[in-house]
């Protein structure tokens, strides 16, 4: 396949990717998505798993009297992360296209550091369903979890 | 219908919380209806927020974001004391991306609700309200303390309007 730099989009996404895939830095793959910026999140690789954070910002708090992380942010960061989760470990050409997303509030977001993991517990043709667990202290005390479906 | 007296003191004060604080100002969120169990707002395209660089769609956790503030804020006004009202969950389906540069609109209503819980329906949607971008269900918990102090956030702003009225930021921000 040739590389055709300027006008083929698709082409510099994939090009991107498996650069970032090679130089084992899922930030690379995250800061591609102008959302992530938007939110703050960042994301590396620890023990051989990818970990996403979100460090506190004023512009993620939803509730200002207690002050509370913002349920959308969490809830966005957590479909961005299993977003980022398929995109750097999967064989994948496109971006995949959300179709459906459950999010489950155990604990309020305190304004902290929040971290996640994702599972891709099944990888279809066109199907992939992934799971997120959102936590701030103590990865065994969720603040969240969510699942979601992706179409590739 | 009879003048109602809360919704009247609560529209301007939960229009400021969710318009001019944290992440819904960083959205740029407006709210064009408040009224009970019932919450109509506007999001204008932003192009910060795209998650797919390649066709420049917003990215789902905008939408999350936008019908999580539209429910729990619907959720909020059947209150009889408005209070913050804790989202247990929140389920989304997404069926088809949203298109670039145009506003989405969301509509979140609250169809019922019990001793303990209140349950809510949310739709964004962009041109055709019959052809929605997504659609989710939001299960609110009904808790008695952590109320929201709208009345305190009110004056704050008004003492940042008035010229001999300039606070500290520290004092601004005192609120436990």
């Amino acid at each position: 396949m040739s590389a055709h730099q300027d006008n083929h989009p698709l082409e510099d996404w994939q090009a991107s990717v498996t650069a970032a895939r090679l130089e084992k830095c899922p930030q690379s793959v995250i800061e591609m998505i102008p959302y992530a910026s938007f939110i703050g999140a960042q994301a590396k690789i620890e023990n051989d798993q990818l970990l996403y954070w979100l460090d506190k910002r004023p512009s993620n708090i939803g509730n200002p009297s207690l002050p509370a992380l913002h349920g959308g942010v969490i809830g966005g960061f957590l479909e961005l992360a299993a977003a980022v989760e398929i995109i750097y470990n999967l064989d994948i050409t496109a971006v995949p296209k959300v179709v459906d997303f459950s999010l489950d509030y155990l604990r309020a977001g305190r304004y902290k550091t929040v971290y996640a993991k994702c599972n891709v517990l099944r990888q279809g043709k066109k199907l992939v369903n992934v799971t997120a667990i959102a936590w701030q202290d103590d990865e065994n005390t969720p603040i969240a979890t969510a699942r979601c479906h992706f179409l590739i | 219908m009879a003048f109602d007296m809360t919704m009247a003191l609560f529209r301007p004060a939960l229009k400021y919380a969710m318009e001019k604080n944290g992440h819904g100002k960083t959205l740029g969120l407006k709210m064009t209806e408040i009224n009970r169990g019932e919450i109509n707002l506007v999001f204008p395209y932003n192009e910060e927020v795209v998650g797919n660089p390649l066709t420049g769609v917003v990215h789902g956790g905008v939408i999350v974001s936008l019908l999580d503030t539209a429910c729990g804020s619907a959720a909020m006004t059947v209150l009889n004391t408005p209070a913050v009202a804790p989202t247990m969950d929140l389920r989304l389906d997404y069926m088809h991306p949203a298109e670039p540069h145009k506003p989405i609109y969301v509509e979140a209503k609250v169809y019922r609700q019990t001793s303990n819980v209140i349950f809510c329906r949310g739709l964004a949607w962009q041109e055709d309200k019959e052809n929605p971008i997504a659609h989710c269900v939001a299960n609110f918990m009904k808790v008695d303390s952590k109320s929201i102090n709208f009345s305190a956030i009110a004056v704050t702003q008004l003492r940042r309007l008035m010229p001999w009225g300039q606070r500290s930021s520290s004092e601004q921000e005192s609120g436990k």
